[in-house]
């Protein structure tokens, strides 16, 4: 495997035990978000953190997002009292239609299968302008379109080095 | 209570993201229910017409988890 191909794979690996963690039976493009955030000394990384993303962060911006989202239709997490399951352990999650789309427009942005970058994941994920991705960012205040401007730079500056 | 006693948000993204955060508080609580269920000794036939399913879906679905999390679980059929 190529050091893209090693870095996908343990995105969707980290992304599954993501989805699995949050008790979700698919992995979706926020799990595919969380687990570049975690990935220590990657360029994705780098690239989350210098928008204030880290882990913990983008975990509070998708809880944000959840109670926001309940919020419009008048209903509380709070008022259910759930405490975290057990072992919120099903099956393994299989792949989600915003994981799919996720990376199959980070590939579509890659003009040759050997030109992609561990970059490429994250700029599929911030393509997203619908759904739990984009919205989790606007509320916690983060330019979307800026920082997928920076990641576009980034895999650039990267292709003529 | 109908549809019309629901709030419906203005915005369609607000409205279609409400839709995505209640399935996935709903698979939430129906994770804590059915252990909640399963710890006061309910069989499966019983939580399986409880939830409207079948009880190879929630067998299926809960089993392995709950087996881990240590709840002793009764026979699927008497």
């Amino acid at each position: 495997m190529n050091m893209f191909d090693t870095y996908l794979h343990t995105i969707i690996t980290e992304g599954a035990v993501e989805a699995q963690r949050h008790g979700s039976p698919t992995v979706e493009a926020q799990h595919l978000l969380l687990a570049v955030a975690a990935q220590e000394g990657t360029a994705p990384q780098r690239l989350l953190a210098s928008a204030g993303l880290d882990h913990q962060a983008v975990l509070a911006a998708l809880d944000r997002e959840f109670d926001h989202s309940l919020s419009a239709v008048g209903v509380s997490r709070a008022s259910f009292g759930l405490s975290r399951s057990s072992t919120p352990v099903n099956r393994p999650p299989t792949m989600g239609a915003t994981a799919k789309l996720a990376l199959e427009r980070g590939f579509a942005a890659g003009p040759r299968k050997k030109d992609l970058r561990p970059a490429h994941v994250l700029l599929g994920i911030l393509q997203a302008e619908v759904g739990t991705v984009p919205r989790a960012l606007a509320l916690a205040g983060v330019d979307r379109t800026d920082l997928l401007t920076r990641v576009q730079n980034a895999i650039a500056d990267d292709g003529t080095e | 209570m109908s549809a019309t006693d629901i709030p419906t948000p203005q915005d369609p993204a607000d409205a279609l993201a409400a839709v995505v955060a209640l399935r996935r508080l709903a698979d939430q609580l129906e994770d804590a229910a059915v252990e909640q269920a399963m710890r006061a000794e309910w069989s499966w036939p019983q939580v399986a017409e409880a939830l409207g399913v079948t009880r190879q879906a929630v067998h299926r679905k809960h089993a392995k988890r709950l087996i881990a999390a240590g709840v002793k679980l009764r026979r699927r059929s008497p």
